[in-house]
């Protein structure tokens, strides 16, 4: 299951033109909360980075499940939300 | 020197000090107090002290003992690392889980749930968690394995909480009631017999 907001944006090419700070919780922001603790923007970037085509998601909820970071060590995601809500904030939405 | 006059009481005040000449030597002896362990023949003589019980050292801090998953951490045995930038709720893993061996790591794990101080307690903790949730059908064959730390740790009286997980008390329920609801019909019953005050999570 692939987000919403990751269909649009796989429409892009290249890098984003705009960056704004996520006001409240939803899907997307989850799924970009999950990216960045990675070290990565989006969903984007983690396939151009890492080469791939697919991100391993939960089927019951389509969040993330498992990324690799730059250095190849693996971080896994739980089935629930995981951002908090005072996290929120902090999470960047990418515009391309 | 003091006299003692004839037909005095057989009390003698514990400073007396008057040493009878006449008498022979164990009489002197009879006079000067002697301390015992309670509890014995010599406490119920006269001119004994009975000495205060040893302490218990109830309160007297024990080390524990290094457990096997400190030492294999130490040795550079698990495929984890810890990440000092992270918000210290997750850890990076240099093997994928699916790929680990359950029957060698998920054990030692539950080993580790022993240890109170970080980086050891987190790491056990969080490693069975990221384990026990991405083990899929790996994890039921290692649960025979597991009930005897499982039991051992459920003893624990430490009762702490670490951000978003619950104390090790609940952790344990939690992967108790994980394989009741995976482990099969024979399930409950087999955690029953090696936890007996483990309750339920499907029978009424």
């Amino acid at each position: 299951k692939t987000s919403e907001v990751s269909a649009v944006m796989a429409k892009a090419d290249g890098k984003p033109k705009s960056i704004h700070h996520a006001k409240k919780w939803s899907d997307d922001v989850e799924n970009l909360y999950r990216f960045q603790q990675a070290g990565y923007r989006d969903e984007i970037e983690y396939k151009q980075v890492k080469q791939v085509d697919m991100v391993e998601c939960w089927p019951e909820t389509g969040f993330v499940k498992k990324l690799q970071r730059r250095d190849n060590t693996f971080y896994y995601y739980d089935k629930q939300r995981e951002c908090e809500d005072k996290e929120v904030h902090k999470v960047k939405v990418y515009v391309y | 020197m003091v006299v003692e006059k004839a037909g005095s009481s057989p009390s003698k005040p514990v400073g007396d000090r008057c040493p009878q000449q006449q008498e022979p030597l164990r009489h002197v002896k009879k006079s000067k107090q002697q301390v015992s362990d309670g509890f014995t023949v010599k406490a119920m003589m006269k001119n004994t002290v009975v000495r205060g019980p040893p302490l218990a050292g109830a309160f007297k801090e024990r080390p524990t003992k290094p457990t096997a998953f400190r030492k294999f951490y130490e040795r550079g045995d698990f495929p984890i690392a810890l990440e000092h930038d992270t918000k210290g709720n997750k850890i990076a893993w240099k093997v994928e889980i699916e790929k680990l061996d359950y029957h060698y790591y998920l054990p030692l794990f539950f080993d580790g749930l022993c240890e109170m101080t970080f980086p050891y307690e987190f790491f056990a903790r969080q490693g069975i968690h990221d384990m026990l949730e991405h083990g899929g059908n790996k994890i039921l064959p290692v649960i025979p394995q597991l009930i005897i730390p499982i039991k051992i740790n459920s003893g624990d009286g430490i009762d702490y909480s670490q951000q978003k997980r619950e104390n090790i008390g609940d952790l344990i329920q939690e992967t108790l009631e994980a394989f009741e609801r995976c482990g099969g019909e024979t399930a409950y019953i087999n955690i029953k017999y090696m936890i007996p005050t483990y309750q339920s999570c499907i029978l009424n």
